[in-house]
């Protein structure tokens, strides 16, 4: 599915490096896909995406777009944060459950009250002025 | 597999923690080697022994504000102490202290050296908080796909305390308990940092940190400075002296770092239950024969959380037992009688070893106003990430 892509203010605080491995994953999502890697011999997925499979060490791996849908396991509003990420604070990040049986960590985002587990989240692209992140957000 | 020689702790001596790091731009500074040598000279004396006896050295790495490189070997020259067995530096993440430990009751159990130290400095806290973080948030997970979200340490905590909310149906006042419990442990303590009391009212009060958590339900920045001998068990025999004999020891890590890709039971903590169960079965007891614990423990949750783990309490119970008494000083199973690194402080690479200096003190039954009666068997934990891993010793008290 494709992604909805949410504009955010500024630069990214913490850019993420890109190989060129990696720079697949970060160019499907600026085009609105949230993709991770597969082993082709057992089946697993990974995340983050690796040239090899973190289960069964196969070497051959494929390339897969998730449905970028899960349910959130956990979150916190963090307020003492790091020098870098100051100005966005306070701000909630969160542990989503990706329907695929993949645990990811990331900014949570349409909540305003408790801490949203158990709720069901969509992954969106925040597009900074200097590239892409993802983001959970949390489900009407 | 048990040692191949029995191993104790004899000496310990460690300064307060607290800030005593000064800026780098202050006309005098509070020096990393002056604090660290005070501490060996005592942890000397404690023991008994002289300092020709010292085989080994196994220091924790200090933090990057240390200006002195090579600190170990440095530390050896300021000391003029040679030896003969080994000399490192160890890291481990919040594990370090651990480590070094665990490094220097290798020595002697593999029979290199027959005294050993573990020993170490961790001076941070002339770094402002929100710059330290800006280094610290580089270990809470991928660089690229974990830190640009701005996780710190405390926030896996927090997510663990929301979980155990959520499952559990504890509320933040039942987990705020272990705050009170172990200021009125540090209180007891000339060690610690926080010693002053503090009701359930205060702590809930605090600013919040990592919601749910507030700034007394997490761990302070601090300096501080440790040393432990251990010795051969027949040199701790000659001395003597009380001294605390090794028992057990267990270690597992999960294979993820700080979270696991794959949905787990992120609260079960199964590194600790894991390490736990290995150092049980080695020492060949049972969490019911223990009768104090010093937990590596950040935050209140994760002193529940741990508690739980390695059988010190019911699943899901950890919360309700501290606020029933259970690990208070005189309950059923004291936790963290030196005050935590909430309230004893917390210089992360060397808080393990604020664990075993409380763990001597207790084991040789000199801990005064917070001595656990009869103490006889004590454990150790600490920890990596969000309890990814856990290494834990069991200690034992022989007169």
């Amino acid at each position: 599915m494709t992604l909805a892509i949410e504009k955010a203010a500024g630069r990214r605080p913490w850019p993420p490096r890109q190989s060129e491995f990696t720079r697949r994953f970060w160019s499907a999502l600026a085009e609105g896909r949230f993709t991770t890697t597969r082993c082709a011999a057992c089946g697993k997925l990974a995340f983050p995406p690796r040239p090899f499979c973190p289960h069964c060490w196969h070497e051959a791996i494929e390339w897969v777009e998730l449905r970028a849908t899960g349910t959130v396991y956990s979150s916190t509003v963090m307020h003492a944060v790091p020098a870098v990420f100051a100005h966005e604070a306070p701000y909630r990040v969160g542990i989503v459950d990706l329907d695929e049986g993949l645990r990811i960590a990331t900014r949570l985002l349409g909540v305003t009250e408790g801490f949203a587990v158990g709720r069901r989240a969509e992954i969106v692209v925040l597009a900074y002025e200097d590239g892409p992140l993802f983001a959970a957000r949390v489900l009407a | 597999m048990a040692a191949m020689t029995g191993v104790a702790l004899v000496g310990a001596a460690a300064i307060p923690c607290g800030r005593i790091q000064r800026p780098r731009e202050a006309p005098i500074q509070t020096l990393e080697h002056e604090a660290l040598a005070g501490c060996v000279l005592a942890a000397m004396r404690d023991a008994g022994l002289p300092r020709e006896a010292i085989g080994a050295l196994v220091f924790t790495h200090p933090r990057p504000y240390t200006q002195q490189r090579y600190f170990g070997t440095f530390m050896a020259n300021y000391l003029r102490l040679p030896a003969q067995g080994v000399l490192m530096e160890v890291l481990g993440n919040g594990m370090t202290g651990g480590l070094a430990f665990d490094g220097a009751a290798q020595m002697i159990a593999s029979g290199r050296a027959d005294v050993a130290l573990a020993l170490g400095v961790n001076f941070e806290t002339a770094t402002p908080s929100p710059e330290h973080m800006n280094l610290i948030m580089r270990a809470t997970g991928d660089l690229d796909f974990h830190v640009p979200f701005g996780f710190t340490p405390l926030s896996w905590y927090a997510m663990d305390a929301v979980r155990y909310m959520h499952e559990h149906g504890a509320s933040r006042a039942e987990l705020a308990v272990v705050a009170v419990k172990n200021r009125r442990h540090a209180s007891l303590n000339p060690l610690a940092q926080f010693r002053k009391p503090v009701t359930l009212e205060e702590v809930l009060a605090q600013r919040p940190i990592v919601e749910p958590l507030g700034l007394y339900e997490v761990a302070p920045m601090s300096d501080g400075a440790a040393c432990l001998v251990l010795a051969r068990e027949e040199v701790a025999r000659s001395l003597g002296r009380p001294y605390a004999r090794l028992r057990g020891r267990g270690f597992y890590h999960e294979g993820a770092h700080q979270i696991s890709e794959l949905p787990n039971d992120m609260i079960a903590f199964d590194a600790a239950a894991r390490a736990a169960r290995a150092a049980y079965a080695e020492a060949e007891i049972g969490p019911q024969d223990v009768d104090l614990a010093e937990l590596y423990a950040p935050c209140t949750i994760v002193e529940v959380c741990v508690s739980e783990a390695i059988g010190l309490v019911a699943r899901g119970r950890g919360a309700q037992a501290a606020a029933a008494g259970e690990t208070a000083l005189g309950g059923r199973i004291p936790i963290n009688t030196s005050g935590g690194i909430i309230s004893r402080g917390h210089p992360p690479y060397i808080t393990p070893l604020y664990s075993f200096v409380e763990l001597a003190e207790q084991l040789r039954h000199r801990a005064g106003e917070r001595q656990v009666a009869g103490a006889e068997i004590a454990i150790a934990s600490c920890e990596l990430g969000n309890y990814n891993a856990a290494l834990i010793h069991v200690l034992e008290a022989r007169a």
